[in-house]
């Protein structure tokens, strides 16, 4: 049998969905309480390695293909250049302007909210995206070095 | 008086480092003495008596933010800082696993006395 016991299997696929949307919310509110990018991204690449704890490796990958994964690594690092780059655009041009705040937000009272401090929220999203694939696949690449155990091998015979 | 402790606290991740015959050890060594140098850092940015660096409604409400958030928060650019570090050694440690792991793959031992030739 690959994976766990049963009370384990059960329990990681109700758990998994909570640990999911708290790293969601650690990254979306990381500019207004403790948290924010690199945390929320930890939180969320657990989510998957409790996942593939739990049950096989190939069950993880079902989820979280490598390619996906290494996809949004790059897309990920892509979009946070991007918008550093577009600061040099308005305003006062300088690299990482803060330019949605300054420009669009400053006229209407947003302190304190969740849609506030311009492009900040945005930021934390694209690093928590790049830390979550980057270390799922660390995580996984590490596991597949592990050479096969001779039980291991007849299930792949069998299946 | 607390800054010796840390000071300990990364002697004794040295001596793992020095001392240890298992490469496992070794790295855990290595991993104490990065805890103490950023539990260091943290703790220099600290206030008697401070609260965390949080701005809340109640006191954005308050008046004179800013007289209040800097005569009694404690100093977060350290912790901003000592985020970033933790997160390179993460990095830095999925390295030094995954030579370890080559390392078995080849010698079959997690020794260091027994590794003496290059071997592949």
């Amino acid at each position: 049998m690959k994976g766990m016991t049963v009370i384990v299997k059960t329990i990681s696929s109700w758990v998994k969905i909570l640990i999911f949307i708290f790293g969601i919310y650690i990254i979306l509110f990381g500019h207004l309480s403790p948290g924010g990018g690199f945390p929320g991204g930890v939180i969320l690449a657990s989510s998957f390695i409790l996942l593939m704890l739990a049950f096989s490796r190939q069950e993880a990958e079902k989820y979280f293909p490598l390619s996906v994964a290494s996809k949004f690594d790059c897309i990920g690092a892509l979009l946070f250049i991007l918008l550093a780059l577009m600061g040099l655009g308005f305003g006062i041009n300088a690299f990482f302007w803060n330019f949605l705040q300054q420009e669009y937000l400053a006229a209407h009272e947003t302190v304190l909210k969740l849609i506030s401090a311009g492009s900040i929220p945005l930021y934390n999203i694209f690093i928590g995206l790049k830390v979550c694939a980057s270390l799922f696949l660390v995580i996984v690449v590490l596991s597949m070095t592990r050479p096969e155990l001779p039980s291991e091998q007849e299930q792949h015979l069998e299946e | 008086m607390i800054y010796a402790l840390c000071f300990l606290l990364f002697m004794i991740g040295l001596y793992c480092t020095v001392v240890k015959k298992n490469m496992v050890k070794i790295v855990l060594g290595i991993l104490v003495m990065e805890y103490a140098v950023n539990l260091f850092l943290i703790l220099l940015g600290f206030r008697t008596k401070g609260v965390a660096p949080i701005i809340d409604r109640h006191a954005l409400e308050g008046g004179q933010l800013t007289e209040l958030f800097v005569n009694t928060s404690v100093d977060p650019l350290p912790q901003a800082l000592v985020l970033t570090a933790i997160v390179i050694s993460l990095g830095s440690l999925a390295l030094i696993i995954s030579v370890c792991i080559r390392i078995y793959n080849k010698y079959g031992t997690f020794d260091i006395t027994q590794i003496r030739r290059l071997k592949g």
